[in-house]
């Protein structure tokens, strides 16, 4: 025999309709006699590490992303190309010597350990890159940052050293060829950093978060900006660099030639303390037209060309 | 609903990429000049001068980095917005809960230069984008103009605010941005959802002079049949009973109608600070404020008089009246209703009975929670002889099933609670605890005992 429902939850979707109060008495059966806090009534919380106190979040965020769209393909190819070229110069323009690994092994008599350490660095630094470049691992990336700063970082004198004796011992050629590391690692830094940002974008996009208009005219300004941004900054880093001769120059074209030849040959100016005069001039130069307001100044007069 | 923009407050902005490539870039420089190696200085360098060239980049004459907040300055100038111009349309300013809202905002740029720009535009936190986005990044032509439409669903009643526009101008990097905000505000109203109420069975026992559509049982002039009498001059001819009169043996006989009468139907909406506990969206004074307006709605289609008072920091009444226009502003009052203060029932009470007819129909809207006065107001009224309907969203209920209560205060606090309801019962009050998901209409029938 089917035993006749007595309740009401037939007639409103399973909800069971009573005008009295439930009965205590059932419930008091359902009742636990433990005083145990139930699992889900202590919310999760997480306690910040003392870097990201520090930082004030993680420094770098876990992030799922979507798989990489055209964009992304490109940028992270440009960070691959990059970074190839970058441990290069890298290998190249840094010499072991000077670094605390070479003092390191130099103590303890075995020379090559320092050179192996030396090359291992390069490699950690490239693999760790590459793997974070196509994995959008930030974490890798990072390291990979870290690693390729670190083997720059040597006990030198100011005269600028390499790691291979076949390169060319002109001064400009040198400075050049610093310049163009220089540029490499930036450059690395941006396209990677370019690779999480338009992953995260994307990945904006297609969840409807953010609606993108014209995004090809968008990407192709990041490209347009790639490509004249590096030569700016390496414009300006070739000033400074070449203030030795600027200046010398300039005080030759006042008529004082016994002094511009003394400029030119002294050894500050050549030294690393001479390039850290000419940042200063550069950077001088460069605050004042920010103080002026000259930016703004020169976007208003864009702006309101041909009104 | 177009509104041109206001110029906003401004904001300059570092990232923190930009902030860790200035950090990088000293700490290398200041490394190189220590350890006098020029590759680190060269790099330093480098970051700098990349940094510099991107704050030049990012500057803008209309979201300009000039440092300047808008309450300092006269708008004038650099700060001013000169060149881009926001316009917004809502098609419509009242929705009720759950509906739909279409936004549309044109972006005119009037300068001569192209602009990306990010544009977002601020919606309140509780609506939802059902279709399109607020967040828009875009390349404006010269001389051009855009639109941006998006579609919001309003879940919950309320007064709200669209706006401002957020504008942000960044470097391509995302090294630095400017943000500036139009103070373009649009506003709208959000009325608590209602339901159909086929009967609420609840009815005035004092007759009005004015006759309406409620069956009050008491001879007069109406629609339903009541009686049969015999005629006095007076009577018109078409009352007259023919089949009756035959029957009667030459009495003539007419028909009695019952009287229909307007009630004045009061309802209390307890919108105290307690009524908020629970879910944003599942607490007492979500589900009062839905039932007040389902119950005006019914009543005033039935052409009664309804006034509602909404009581919690302060009392807040609307007059009893009829009619559409009536709707619309308890409506309106309801909307607007918020979880503040601790007015006691009595002093409410109190302060309308005064003013309401005897035998008029109250309904309490309350969660019956933190008011001791509670016994004491009902017995009141019932002592005058109203008819006190009590229908009590549980926000024991609420706090159950969000979790944030445990079984054995569950019990305690329910247990307590039966024990109010049964002592309003033994007054005479029709009282109903009311569960979420049950429908108000099974709520009133089971209050009245059906």
């Amino acid at each position: 025999m089917v035993e006749q429902k007595s309740d009401t939850s037939h007639l409103y979707d399973g909800k069971t309709v009573r005008s009295s109060a439930p009965s205590r008495k059932k419930a008091a059966g359902r009742m636990k006699g433990s005083t145990e806090i139930p699992k889900d009534a202590i919310p999760e919380v997480h306690v910040p590490s003392v870097i990201e106190s520090f930082f004030g979040g993680p420094i770098v965020t876990k992030t799922k992303f979507l798989p990489p769209d055209r964009v992304v393909q490109t940028l992270q190819m440009s960070a691959a190309i990059m970074l190839t070229l970058l441990s290069i110069v890298t290998f190249t323009v840094t010499p072991v010597s000077g670094t605390a690994w070479f003092w390191l092994s130099n103590a303890i008599n075995q020379p090559g350990i320092g050179a192996l350490i030396h090359l291992s660095l390069i490699a950690i630094g490239f693999i760790g890159g590459m793997y974070g470049i196509f994995q959008r691992e930030q974490r890798a990336i990072l390291i990979s940052y870290v690693v390729l700063i670190l083997v720059t970082i040597r006990f030198a004198g100011s005269k600028v050293e390499f790691g291979i004796d076949l390169l060319p011992d002109g001064e400009i050629s040198q400075k050049l060829l610093l310049i163009s590391y220089a540029l490499f690692l930036v450059m690395y830094i941006e396209l990677t950093s370019g690779i999480i940002r338009f992953s995260m974008l994307d990945k904006s996009i297609r969840t409807g978060e953010v609606y993108v208009m014209n995004v090809k005219k968008i990407t192709r300004q990041y490209y347009r900006s790639l490509m004249i941004t590096p030569l700016i900054a390496g414009l300006v880093a070739l000033l400074t660099l070449m203030i030795n001769l600027i200046i010398p120059t300039i005080v030759g074209l006042l008529g004082s030639d016994a002094t511009a030849t003394r400029l030119a040959e002294s050894v500050e100016l050549t030294s690393v303390y001479g390039v850290a005069l000419g940042t200063a001039v550069v950077f001088m130069i460069v605050a004042s037209a920010f103080a002026v307001n000259l930016p703004v100044r020169i976007a208003q007069m864009r702006e309101n060309s041909g009104k | 609903m177009i509104e041109i923009l206001t110029i906003g407050g401004l904001l300059v902005a570092w990232s923190r990429k930009s902030a860790m490539f200035a950090s990088l870039a000293i700490a290398l420089y200041l490394l190189g000049l220590v350890l006098r190696n020029q590759q680190l200085v060269t790099v330093a360098v480098v970051l700098l001068s990349f940094l510099t060239w991107a704050a030049f980049r990012t500057t803008n004459a209309d979201v300009s980095s000039s440092g300047r907040r808008l309450e300092d300055e006269n708008a004038t100038g650099g700060i001013a917005l000169q060149n881009l111009v926001a316009l917004r349309k809502l098609s419509s300013a009242r929705v009720f809960e759950d509906g739909e809202i279409d936004v549309s905002i044109r972006i005119q740029n009037k300068s001569n230069l192209s602009k990306v720009l990010e544009v977002r535009d601020r919606v309140p936190e509780v609506m939802r984008i059902k279709k399109g986005a607020n967040y828009v990044l875009m390349e404006l032509g010269p001389q051009r103009e855009t639109e941006i439409a998006y579609t919001i669903e309003a879940p919950l009643r309320g007064f709200y605010t669209i706006g401002p526009v957020c504008i942000r101008i960044q470097d391509t990097f995302g090294l630095f941005h400017n943000e500036r905000e139009i103070h373009l505000y649009d506003d709208f109203l959000v009325f608590p959802k209602m339901e159909d109420i086929k009967d609420a069975l609840i009815k005035s026992r004092v007759p009005k002079i004015f006759t309406g559509a409620v069956n009050i049982r008491n001879p007069g002039e109406g629609s339903n049949f009541y009686n049969l009498r015999e005629y006095v001059p007076g009577d018109a001819m078409k009352k007259v009973n023919w089949k009756a009169t035959a029957r009667s043996g030459g009495k003539l006989m007419v028909n009695e109608f019952e009287r229909d009468a307007v009630s004045d139907i009061i309802l209390l909406v307890d919108s105290r600070s307690v009524s908020e506990t629970g879910p944003v969206s599942r607490n007492s004074l979500v589900y009062s404020t839905r039932a007040a307006a389902s119950l005006a709605q019914y009543f005033l289609s039935r052409r009664d008089s309804v006034g509602v008072v909404v009581y919690g920091d302060e009392i807040v009444s609307v007059d009893r009246d009829t009619g559409k226009k009536q709707l619309y502003v308890i409506l309106t009052k309801l909307a607007g209703a918020m979880a503040k203060g601790n007015t006691p029932l009595k002093v409410v009470t109190n302060r309308i009975l005064p003013h309401i007819n005897r035998g008029s129909p109250i309904i309490i809207l309350s969660p019956l929670e933190d008011d001791p006065t509670i016994i004491d107001a009902v017995r009141d009224l019932r002592s005058r002889n109203f008819d006190v309907t009590i229908l009590s969203p549980s926000s024991l209920e609420f706090e159950f099933d969000a979790r944030r209560l445990d079984r054995t205060g569950y019990e305690l606090l329910k247990t307590e609670r039966d024990i109010l309801m049964s002592e309003l019962r033994g007054l005479g009050a029709n009282v109903m605890d009311w569960e979420p998901d049950m429908l108000l209409n099974t709520a009133l029938s089971g209050a009245r005992g059906f």
